[in-house]
């Protein structure tokens, strides 16, 4: 707003009249009045300045020393190793490439960019320094055939067969220094010529020449101030690092005084092309929702997906006319105010003759050629992040993480996660739908790793995995209901002399009874009491009643002593109902548990990271893979026959409506109280994945584990396609003939036996005659009381892993049994 | 314990000279070596052995070991691993072979392999621990469960377990033995 002439004129007199008095009173003060007072009030009041000017160069040297390395750490997803054989789509790849900002080109030999051929894809990588080394850029050809890689070389003069490359890995989100600055650092002879002479054309033309401060922008700032008008700018680019320092919206003559100072100061200690590499990395160029971009080396990336060195100068231009106020000038929400501004920057390069007058009309006449994506705030992976940052927490300090510019690489796949988070958001929409649950009411949360290295492949905390609030896979502790029971059974196998797979165990009704408690009377999911029930049927239905029995036999505390061993800190209370899940969990817990039955008894502490490497890529930690024997091979392979026994004929039967039977899965449904919390954990060949279902106010939900979380279970490892189970049969183990009604050895050549595996030594010693020249019908009853009638099958191999031939095929359930079951 | 773990290693050095190889001797448990016959086995990598305390070397390999891996992403992996144990840097070394874990996780080579990677960095519970599981995907391969019982025989020894380290050396022979076998 401009005053009128008058108003301005009596300011003007004001002013003058105001500096006159001042120069006028000074001398009056130091020399017409002697005296001791005056004189020390003079010293101290030249201490109190000097000070104070001793105060702001430190604090101005402190922050400009601190901010000069102040790097975010930045968080990779793992890299995706391409090599021929492994199981993966044109589609997938090309994913893969664009989310780390590969773009498609005819010529693909400049790096990150990529074209389809007619039986795969031709693409340059970037060099990349990996935590164990530099991978330089290669030009590369992949095909595929039948859903694998089939070629994959090297184009150079001469094409060659490579046996392997990697992919440079995701970032997936980054650890910010305060405000949560994110930047790229560049150093001063990285950035490209024409982008410093649109910036100082633009900005600060006596740049080299100046002392810190334009004397005549600051007398025309103050002017302006005095005279009433707004209080601006005619900061120099060091005023303007000087400010980004110390980011207040405080517009004061004070602040500018201090700003004034603290430039010369600046000046003083440092040469130009420090304070100008620092501004390049320093000044804020924008906002990714909770994200702030500094410096033009991010600025290039997030806003062309580039790095600096491969703009043009239009593309220098709009980033230099953003520096006047990026919330202002956003290029995605006001582009053609951006071109605009861009122009005026462009003109007045070609004013001061920076640049020639045809690349002035070039540059002008280009559109902004700004990425649209979603903005993606400080990680598109926040429960994984979370899981990280608590990692890196107890070994790093606070402001190390957040600005020694570390490279944390992890394991996320990008690939599960997003079939866990697809799985997870349209199952519990689809559930909510089919059973009339009020809408957004389900929660639910996804832990999957992979088998032998224990490593985190995909976390989802809630159903909004982009939204960072609170982490169910890590942070809720949820009665874990039937998943523990496979600690019982494991327990009972381990004593091959008492246990074996067909033990009879005692589901008659059962007290029990501890002084200082009620008496406890456990019943079965379908009310019933099934007398004696073969050991691996029991844990094939999830009784209650005898698995209760089995524990409080084989001892409650003998049994939770156990739990430590596979990495559960907390101890249940020493009830039976303990033995039952009556206790909270975490799903990152329950996969622990689960990974050590999936490894063969072996315990994998399950990680995030792989390692940490400087900003200048040395080395600094590893995250080697650790191993822990906790449970003998034997009777763990045994349970895994069983808890293939829950998916093949018990609780999780329905989960064949999503993978094949040969994918020979075990897992274990698990079901709470009054139906609040719906759990499914299970492994296949390579993955172990564990997924709860519940809500957040602990209400019921209506679902039990197989109708709720084991629904998302099958539709995540459907998109995944994961490995067969076929676990190694340890030496220890025999399979045997085994009658699977009357849970008797019989003769091998018998039809309608299964083979099951024994512990050497543990075998029926007595073999009955076959029992059936007709087969009998076998009966199988789920939880929900659903009746499936199989038919009888020549022999039924049921060793873990076996190809199931003859499996007996549980009869198609209508779509509502499905539901129920 | 430290002096005892060198005696014992100083003990097998000499008798590694004088055995040209044939002979593999655990420590007894006084520390004092006394030979078992066995056959020559392991073929680890000198180099490594070299550097770790209580390693024996053989020298006669009358098994070649078979070809780890059919997947030649593997090998390369395990060709950059040698190279990187070659020269001494263990961690990168390490590093190759959990890449190659994650392409064949159920290949009991390459968990052996990463055991005797820890076996030299002196995490000789680990290694036990590695060669344990590689032994659990090994089935009946005699020629890898010798080198596996071998190194968990070394890997005793240097933690001062001489009992449990002749049990291993002598199911060490057992399996080279059979490995010899047509």
């Amino acid at each position: 707003m401009k005053l009128p002439k008058f108003a301005l004129n009596s300011y003007l007199l004001k002013f003058k009249s105001w500096i006159s008095g001042y120069k006028f009173k000074i001398p009056q003060f130091n020399f017409k009045i002697p005296g001791k007072a005056m004189r020390v009030t003079a010293l101290l009041l030249l201490l109190g300045i000097s000070g104070y000017v001793y105060y702001l160069d430190a604090t101005i040297r402190d922050a400009f020393e601190g901010r000069k390395f102040a790097l975010p750490a930045r968080v990779y997803g793992r890299a995706l190793e391409v090599y021929p054989g492994l199981k993966l789509t044109r589609e997938q790849l090309v994913n893969e490439l664009r989310a780390i900002g590969y773009h498609e080109n005819p010529e693909p030999k400049a790096a990150a960019t990529y074209k389809l051929t007619i039986n795969g894809l031709e693409f340059t990588t970037r060099d990349f320094v990996f935590g164990d080394g530099l991978q330089a850029s290669q030009h590369l050809r992949v095909e595929f055939a039948e859903g694998k890689v089939s070629t994959l070389q090297e184009l150079a003069s001469t094409d060659r067969d490579i046996p392997l490359m990697r992919i440079e890995p995701p970032v997936i989100g980054g650890i910010y220094p305060g405000h949560n600055e994110d930047r790229d650092l560049v150093r001063l002879d990285q950035v490209p010529r024409p982008l410093i002479d649109a910036l100082i054309t633009t900005e600060d033309r006596k740049f080299y020449t100046h002392w810190g401060i334009d004397p005549r922008g600051i007398a025309r700032a103050l002017f302006k101030t005095l005279s009433g008008q707004r209080i601006e700018g005619g900061s120099t680019l060091t005023q303007q690092l000087v400010k980004n320092f110390f980011l207040t919206s405080e517009r004061t003559l004070t602040r500018k005084a201090n700003e004034v100072l603290m430039s010369l100061l600046l000046e003083m200690h440092y040469s130009k092309d420090e304070i100008l590499e620092t501004y390049l990395n320093e000044i804020f160029l924008g906002q990714d929702a909770s994200r702030a971009i500094h410096g033009f080396g991010l600025a290039s990336h997030f806003y062309f997906d580039r790095p600096l060195d491969r703009l043009e100068l239009h593309e220098f231009a709009t980033l230099v006319g953003m520096v006047k106020g990026p919330a202002v000038y956003d290029p995605r929400k006001k582009p053609e105010l951006v071109v605009g501004r861009r122009n005026v920057v462009l003109k007045e390069m070609a004013g001061q003759s920076v640049i020639t007058q045809s690349q002035f009309v070039i540059a002008r006449d280009k559109p902004l050629g700004v990425v649209q994506r979603a903005p993606t705030g400080t990680s598109p992976y926040p429960a994984f992040m979370q899981f990280v940052y608590r990692q890196l927490q107890r070994d790093y300090r606070e402001e190390d993480l957040r600005s020694e510019g570390l490279r944390i690489f992890t394991t996320l796949d990008p690939f599960v996660q997003r079939q866990a988070e697809t799985a997870l958001q349209s199952r519990l929409g689809e559930i909510e739908k089919a059973r009339k649950i009020a809408l957004n009411t389900l929660q639910g949360a996804v832990v999957v790793s992979s088998t032998q290295t224990g490593e985190i492949q995909a976390m989802v905390g809630g159903r909004e995995a982009r939204f960072a609030g609170f982490n169910r896979a890590l942070d809720t502790q949820r009665p874990v209901g039937s998943l523990i029971k496979p600690i019982v059974y494991l327990s009972a196998l381990e004593d091959p002399s008492r246990y074996t797979l067909i033990t009879p165990l005692d589901d008659s009704p059962l007290v029990w009874k501890q002084n200082g408690t009620t008496d406890w009377k456990p019943k079965n999911y379908d009310h019933k009491f099934h007398d004696k029930v073969q050991l691996r049927t029991a844990l094939a239905h999830s009784y209650n009643v005898s698995t209760a029995r089995l524990g409080i036999d084989l001892g409650i505390e003998k049994i939770l002593d156990k739990l430590p061993k596979y990495g559960i800190e907390r101890r249940p209370l020493p009830y039976a109902s303990s033995l039952l899940g009556a206790f909270g969990m975490a799903p990152i817990e329950v996969a622990q548990l689960y990974q050590t039955f999936a490894d063969g008894g072996f315990r994998t502490p399950l990680r995030a990271i792989r390692a940490i490497v400087t900003a200048d890529g040395k080395p600094l930690q590893r995250y080697p893979l650790n191993v822990e024997p906790v449970a003998a091979a034997a009777p763990v392979y045994l349970l895994t026959t069983a808890l293939q026994g829950v998916v093949r004929e018990g609780t999780a039967q329905s989960l064949n409506n999503w993978l094949p039977p040969d994918m020979n899965v075990a897992g274990k449904t698990g079901t709470t109280d009054e139906l609040r919390d719906s759990w499914f954990a299970g492994y296949t060949g390579d993955r172990v994945a564990v997924v709860w279902v519940g809500r957040d106010d602990n209400k019921p939900t209506g679902l039990t584990g197989a109708s709720g979380a084991m629904t998302i279970w099958g539709e995540m490892m459907k998109n995944i396609q994961p490995e067969p189970l076929v676990p190694v049969m340890p030496e220890d183990i025999e399979l045997v003939n085994i009658d699977p009604v009357k849970g008797v050895r019989q003769e091998e050549g018998c039809a309608g036996g299964v083979q099951l595996p024994f512990t050497k030594g543990s075998v029926p010693a007595e073999v009955a005659p076959c029992a059936i020249a007709s087969t009998p019908i076998q009966k199988t009853v789920d939880n929900s009381g659903v009746t499936a009638v199989v038919k009888p099958t020549e022999k039924t191999e049921v060793k873990p892993g076996a190809k199931s031939e003859a499996k007996p095929e549980p009869e198609k359930k209508s779509w509502l049994q499905r539901l129920f079951n | 314990m430290k002096i005892r773990s060198a005696l014992i290693s100083g003990a097998l050095l000499l008798l590694l000279v004088g055995c040209a190889g044939v002979k593999v001797t655990p420590a007894s448990q006084a520390g004092v070596a006394h030979q078992v016959t066995t056959p020559a086995t392991t073929t680890v990598a000198p180099d490594i052995l070299a550097q770790q305390p209580g390693g024996e070397v053989t020298t006669v390999e009358p098994v070649p070991r078979p070809v780890m891996s059919s997947n030649r992403a593997v090998i390369a992996l395990l060709d950059r691993a040698g190279l990187d144990n070659k020269a001494g840097k263990r961690e990168t070394a390490g590093a190759s072979l959990e890449r190659a874990l994650r392409i064949e996780p159920r290949n009991p080579w390459l968990w052996l392999e990463l055991a005797q990677v820890r076996l030299a960095q002196g995490e000789y519970a680990q290694a036990i621990t590695l060669a344990h599981k590689s032994n659990s995907f090994a089935g009946r391969q005699p020629r890898l469960l010798s080198e596996s019982w071998q190194l968990i025989g070394q890997a005793r020894v240097a933690q001062g377990d001489t009992a449990g380290a002749e049990q291993a050396f002598k199911l060490a022979a057992d399996f080279a033995q059979q490995a010899k076998q047509p």
